[in-house]
């Protein structure tokens, strides 16, 4: 099986010697949903974060399409990041900017040209922009500036945004966690579709063990940092899942 | 009054009176007033100030005033000529300061510059260029390029440069890092996330500071004049030096007029754009 992206024995101390990944190993293949579970603070954030350096992990290989991101800086790093996009809880977007121009943005990587040091937007991904949002039903709210859209159609444009990087890994850190049931089962959907049709690797952090059982092609359950199970969607038992969230340190 | 006296009533001697407030607060408290009052009373010796000469200059302020009405409207065209020089100078030197300090701003926020020494740099500029007066920055640039009203658009934008870096820089600080972290990844360079991400977010306090500065800079270029760089302030003090008050009075309308212009025009629009 082909692996897009492949983490080996990643570990991260924070500064005062707290671990939050102890030797993490997991990898995606292509046309693959794979979902994350795990209590607040099982490391399930850092390890995404460490995957695209938003933090340095402490030990540990990232590699994605034979790079590994741990090991790269500056130029190498930012034109490396490109085939990984990444979404947050947060749809971060840019709030006085139409939903197009947002989505366009996910072009800049490929663009490092005089017009867009100057803020303008290249009108050939602008389009490509416009045919993203058509193909995820968004394209009546192109022209809506981004901060009168509701959490979910944020959240759709903050996903296009990411695709408009023409990624082939999509990395989601808990996009559904600010989100109504409905909008929230809208964009699961959308990130298997993503995983079939487009043939990319996705990993998506959750916190609600149904819909990760309902939508992952695979799981994986995550406790203290260290992988407690990695197992197909079908095969997981609500025994694994249990133990993941039943913390005996803590009430 | 009566429970006041019941109290005292109360307190027999051997019972604890109120502690007594120690030797060494009374001395601090009477060394304080006195250092207060020395300092207020050598400004008034080193000032000169004589309110006595505030009565004798009456008559000669009176005389003043009745030679400069009714004010002269002959050199209008020419004193209008002043006024517009005045505004340009302003426009032009807030523009220059505008387009200079948002780089220097993005330097020195602590939440997005490159470096610890980009950072110092950048404070270090904006500390310099704000402390010495917009004045002060005339004289020095009427040396350099001589009279006229172009050393004043100089002096108006160097001083302008740390006061809206400041600002500027305060506002970068306090905007939401989730853009800016969901560009990085996607690859974009430093300067392409400063353009997308941090200034449309930026955009109305920039317009509002922007305008402010317009403001507060028209106010200034009033007076650049008087040490040789250029505007309305040329005028009064060539017209004062020769005796022509009713020549000055036209101008000080004029002027007065165009504060308040640009003043209430500015105001308007960033109440608008809040």
């Amino acid at each position: 099986m082909t692996r897009i992206l492949e983490i080996d024995g990643l570990t991260k101390d924070y500064p005062g010697g707290r671990r939050a990944l102890d030797d993490v190993s997991l990898h995606v293949a292509p046309g693959e949903l794979l979902v994350i579970l795990g209590h607040n603070g099982s490391g399930k954030s850092t390890l995404l974060r460490c995957a695209v350096r938003l933090i340095d992990p402490t030990a540990g290989a990232v590699r994605v399409a034979g790079q590994d991101l741990a090991r790269l800086s500056g130029t190498q790093l930012r034109d490396a990041r490109r085939s990984v996009a990444m979404i947050f809880q947060a749809a971060n977007l840019v709030r006085r900017r139409s939903a197009l121009a947002n989505v366009a943005t996910g072009s800049l990587g490929r663009h490092h040209d005089l017009a867009t040091a100057f803020g303008w937007l290249p009108r050939e991904e602008l389009l490509f922009a416009g045919t993203l949002l058509d193909r995820l039903g968004l394209l009546h709210l192109a022209h809506k500036r981004a901060d009168t859209l509701s959490g979910g159609e944020a959240q759709r444009i903050a996903i296009a945004r990411g695709l408009a990087q023409r990624p082939q890994v999509l990395l989601a850190d808990e996009p559904v966690a600010s989100l109504d049931p409905e909008a929230a089962e809208d964009v699961l959907v959308l990130l298997r579709n993503l995983a079939t049709d487009d043939q990319l690797g996705v990993v998506c952090v959750l916190h609600q063990p149904e819909l990760a059982l309902r939508h992952a092609h695979r799981v994986i359950g995550l406790k203290r940092g260290r992988i407690m199970f990695d197992a197909p969607a079908v095969h997981v038992r609500s025994e694994a899942i249990a133990a993941l969230y039943h913390s005996d340190d803590d009430g | 009054m009566s429970s006041v006296q019941a109290a005292r009533t109360h307190l027999s001697p051997d019972q604890p009176s109120l502690p007594r407030v120690g030797l060494g607060r009374v001395l601090v408290r009477l060394t304080a007033t006195m250092v207060g009052a020395a300092v207020v009373g050598q400004a008034l010796v080193v000032a000169r100030a004589r309110p006595q000469d505030l009565i004798t200059g009456a008559s000669g302020m009176a005389d003043i005033l009745r030679r400069a009405f009714p004010p002269d409207l002959n050199n209008l065209p020419r004193a209008l000529n002043g006024v517009l020089e005045t505004f340009d100078i302003a426009l032009l030197g807030t523009l220059a300061a505008i387009v200079l300090s948002l780089p220097l701003a993005v330097l020195a926020a602590e939440n997005v510059t490159p470096s610890r020494a980009f950072y110092l740099a950048a404070r270090g500029v904006i500390a310099v260029t704000r402390a010495v007066p917009d004045l002060i920055w005339a004289l020095l640039f009427v040396t350099a390029v001589g009279l006229g009203p172009f050393p004043g658009v100089l002096a108006l934008s160097v001083h302008s440069i740390g006061m809206l870096g400041r600002l500027l820089a305060e506002n970068i600080e306090d905007i939401d890092m989730g853009p800016v972290q969901a560009l990085t990844i996607t690859g974009a360079s430093p300067v392409q996330i400063v353009t997308h991400a941090i200034l449309p977010g930026l955009l109305p306090s920039l317009i509002g500071i922007s305008l402010y500065r317009l403001d507060e800079n028209v106010r200034s270029s009033t007076v650049l004049g008087f040490v040789g760089a250029g505007g309305i302030g040329f005028l009064i003090l060539t017209a004062m030096n020769l005796f022509q008050y009713r020549q000055v009075a036209t101008l000080l309308i004029l002027m007065y007029l165009l504060v308040m212009l640009v003043e209430r025009l500015s105001a308007a629009i960033r109440n608008r754009i809040r």
